[in-house]
């Protein structure tokens, strides 16, 4: 936190390193909530410079009394991610049963790699499929709390609604995965079956 | 408590956060629903891999890339540029032929006896690196063959044939007689050995007649001791 303003300080008085100090300590995170948004590692590193730049151009409206940096950092790529999300939505309804049939088919079962790597790579292919199903509400409370492990107050702030409807849309969102989850397990065993002689 | 119930509250239940008495009615209402046990377990499954799940690692040049999107290229440094001179030198395929070739002429100056730190304007003469070198390797080779001397086991080895060749046939097995009080040997034995009583130290009288061994320099290790009776 005392590290974050004294490189924002730094920073607002033109110091480039203070940027790339900044840079290198968030844009990990930042890349990642992009991606658990889109699920594309392209497009998220295109969303993670426009966050960016839009964190650099507007870098002095920023106010250390409404929340930490970090907060404010994750509000600026929620409403980013939230402003594509609505942009690109049509994009992603007219082909978005076919892409996710034709992912999961190509995807193959856990069973079929004995190493220990493929699986866990395979399980989290599987969350980014399951959180990429979810609606966007719910899909970056979960995010938020589970993935950047950030308290309810934090998302209250960065998502700007009450604690309460965080509350409750982490819960509909960890039943709703559950749901998706078992229905896409659900769907792996016949064919796992089938495949068996 | 009903099913809708227990789903709204089953967060806050896997997160700790209820009430003493809301937790209790909720352990109440799981022991007797199947149903509700197994969606309790699908979001504590759910939450786990979530807190497993890595984070995805972004490409190495997307911070380079944000960088020069927002403040443009970056000078480099004195020090980043003068490492950019150094890396080619460090990469193996030229930082192992240097090191080779400065071990080499570590090696040969050594040979030579040349003192880069008070070189002479002989010492510039090729003539003069093949005699010290030529000299270094006699002395080298003598000092090898001293210690070789000088070590037990040879000494105990040789002594052991010279015993032999001095034994008639079928005496091989024959331990070497220990020498006699008074300086006396056995004849046809040439040479006697023995383990002195008093320092436990091997001693070797060897005759007035009998060849030395090859000895250079002042001998080491073990006594050899020309013909000294042994009390």
């Amino acid at each position: 936190m005392e590290q974050d303003l004294d490189l924002l300080r730094r920073c607002l008085a033109g110091e480039n390193s203070a940027w790339e100090g900044l840079l290198r300590v968030y844009t990990r995170k930042i890349y990642n909530l992009c991606y658990r948004f889109t699920g594309r590692a392209e497009e998220a590193e295109d969303l993670t410079q426009e966050v960016f730049i839009k964190i650099f151009q507007t870098l002095r409206s920023f106010d250390v009394t409404q929340g930490s940096f970090s907060t404010w950092l994750h509000r600026v790529a929620r409403n980013h991610l939230v402003d594509h999300y609505r942009r690109t939505k049509k994009d992603r309804m007219t082909g978005s049963i076919e892409e996710d049939v034709e992912t999961y088919e190509a995807t193959p079962s856990p069973g079929a790699s004995p190493h220990g790597q493929v699986e866990a790579r395979e399980r989290k292919e599987q969350l980014q499929r399951a959180l990429d199903r979810l609606s966007p509400d719910l899909r970056e409370a979960v995010v938020l709390r589970d993935l950047h492990d950030l308290d309810y107050l934090e998302i209250a702030q960065v998502l700007g609604v009450p604690q309460g409807t965080v509350k409750s849309r982490i819960n509909r969102g960890r039943l709703e995965l559950a749901r998706v989850l078992k229905r896409m397990e659900g769907l792996r065993g016949p064919a796992e079956a089938g495949s068996e002689p | 408590m009903t099913h809708l119930e227990i789903e709204n509250l089953a967060s806050d239940y896997l997160e700790g956060l209820l009430e003493p008495s809301s937790r209790a009615s909720v352990d109440a209402h799981l022991k007797g629903c199947a149903e509700c046990r197994e969606l309790m377990g699908d979001v504590r499954h759910v939450m786990e891999m979530c807190q497993a799940a890595e984070d995805v690692e972004p490409k190495p040049w997307l911070v380079p890339k944000i960088l020069r999107a927002t403040i443009g290229e970056r000078k480099p440094t004195w020090g980043e540029r003068l490492a950019a001179y150094i890396r080619p030198v460090l990469q193996p395929r030229v930082a192992y032929p240097i090191a080779m070739t400065v071990f080499t002429f570590s090696i040969l100056v050594n040979a030579a006896g040349l003192n880069l730190r008070s070189l002479r304007f002989e010492d510039l003469n090729p003539r003069t690196w093949v005699d010290r070198a030529n000299r270094q390797g006699h002395l080298m080779y003598a000092h090898a063959e001293k210690f070789y001397y000088d070590l037990r086991v040879v000494y105990e080895i040789e002594s052991r044939f010279r015993l032999l060749r001095g034994q008639p046939n079928g005496q091989e097995e024959a331990t070497p007689k220990a020498t006699p009080p008074g300086g006396g040997s056995s004849e046809g034995a040439p040479s006697d050995q023995t383990m002195a009583s008093n320092g436990g130290a091997w001693t070797e009288a060897v005759s007035d007649n009998e060849p030395a061994f090859p000895t250079l320099g002042n001998q080491t290790g073990f006594t050899r001791a020309r013909r000294s009776p042994i009390p």
